[in-house]
């Protein structure tokens, strides 16, 4: 027994997504196509609409659907300031912390030498021409403390190395109104090992 | 359950990709049993303990169950005593780890190579010169994998002399160079050059430029047609520096 093929391809459509694989794209066909035809409806039409509207922004290029996305054409934000995240998803944390009115810049993703991710894939040439403006100051980056994240934010200061701008990593170390008795061995080894001076 | 159980390995992390929703999907080289494939439950919540500790070029103890390819990680404990990589020493890191994971079979023991590995990240991690700490480790695994001849005796079982020049290359024994021309896929070196490289003495220049030359054919013959990504970012930074 066959399934039809417009089914196959939507089996086989479904297992884009990372995470899934035959069985669960299948699991995820008939969902929509018994239990859920109107969800199934609007996931169609949503997809369809992202698509065809989402662009990057041509300052920070997050996902936006006016060439200048709302935080970049914010007058009220601060002009000097650039902060450099992995994905939109870090942009929306900083902006949920309240901690910065500065303005960001989104890599859409990581160095990863081993999986074959290099400079090009990361949009290292639009964040130079973005940071070099000549109205960009400082330059925070704040892509993740994994050995990736590392080696992003080290490619970054390499290449906006003397260039007159400031350059700064986020800090790591204990998690605010973390105690020491329960904070991981990884965490406190380096919040040691990162120790700042005081007075 | 026992089926398969392994307590407190010595064992690094070389690489983690997510797995499912809320897992990792780990390569990791352990001292008794090889490069293995593990899966870590749960490591990616964002509450996990694991988060913290299960990071690359850190020395681990793992204990993991399962008989299939891929095994589950029990628990990780955390070993210390190496700060966390960051700037050239990790890019540096990276290249160890896709050394590794592109010449070193699954599942086939190598526990010198661990050593290698091991004392390569210590390397790393203390600041010392990078080139060398490179060179030691590439000679190290080359020559645990059984690709390397010996440097202080030539193909007729004499001890090398410091001043004369051999002829070196893959997979053959060191030959005294006769002069004219030099084959392709091998080098001339001198002596004292070569029994440096025996006793891991890269601290002259000379040194660390010929071995770099000579890792660079052997490594070239061993990995084929893969190119090294690490080595091409590694490039394209010191191109930045100049």
């Amino acid at each position: 027994m066959k399934n039809p093929p417009s089914l196959d391809q939507l089996i086989s459509a479904l297992k884009v997504l990372p995470g899934v694989g035959p069985k669960s794209a299948q699991r995820m066909a008939f969902h929509l196509l018994q239990r859920d035809q109107a969800g199934a409806d609007r996931l169609a039409r949503a997809l369809d609409r992202a698509l065809a509207n989402l662009t990057h922004c041509e300052r920070c290029n997050t996902f936006s659907e006016t060439p200048l996305c709302n935080l970049c054409a914010e007058p009220a934000r601060n002009q000097h300031q650039l902060c450099i995240v992995e994905m939109p998803a870090d942009l929306l944390m900083l902006e949920q912390a309240r901690c910065y009115d500065g303005l960001y810049f989104v890599l859409m993703g990581r160095l990863s030498p081993i999986d074959g991710i290099g400079p090009k894939d990361v949009n290292l040439d639009k964040l130079m021409v973005r940071a070099l403006d000549g109205v960009v100051e400082e330059v925070i980056i704040a892509t993740n403390f994994t050995a990736e994240g590392e080696v992003t934010a080290h490619m970054i200061a390499e290449l906006l190395k003397d260039r007159g701008l400031a350059v700064s990593r986020i800090a790591r170390g204990m998690p605010v109104g973390g105690e020491l008795e329960y904070v991981d061995s990884g965490t406190l080894a380096q919040a040691l090992y990162e120790r700042r001076q005081l007075g | 359950m026992s089926q398969g159980r392994v307590d407190r390995q010595p064992a690094y992390v070389l690489h983690a990709q997510p797995y499912r929703e809320t897992s990792l999907l780990l390569d990791v080289l352990t001292r008794e049993h090889g490069r293995i494939a593990l899966v870590a439950r749960g490591a990616r919540r964002p509450r996990s303990d694991l988060r913290g500790v299960l990071l690359p070029f850190q020395p681990l103890l793992l204990a993991w169950f399962g008989k299939s390819e891929v095994r589950t990680l029990h628990t990780a404990d955390w070993q210390g005593g190496v700060p966390q990589l960051s700037g050239l020493p990790l890019v540096c890191g990276f290249y160890l780890n896709e050394l590794l994971i592109k010449l070193t079979a699954r599942d086939d023991p190598h526990p010198e190579t661990f050593g290698v590995y091991a004392e390569a990240v210590r390397g790393l991690a203390s600041g010392g010169l990078l080139s060398s700490v490179l060179r030691r480790f590439e000679l190290g695994l080359v020559r645990t994998l059984g690709y390397a001849p010996a440097f202080d005796v030539d193909s007729n079982g004499r001890e090398v002399e410091p001043d004369v020049p051999y002829l070196c290359g893959p997979e053959q024994a060191l030959q005294r160079w006769q002069g004219g021309p030099v084959p392709a896929q091998q080098q001339v070196i001198e002596g004292r050059i070569l029994l440096a490289m025996a006793g891991g003495d890269f601290s002259e220049l000379a040194t660390r430029r010929e071995a770099r030359r000579l890792m660079r054919l052997f490594l070239g013959q061993l990995l084929g047609a893969q190119s090294l990504a690490t080595r091409e970012l590694l490039q394209s930074i010191s191109a930045l520096g100049d």
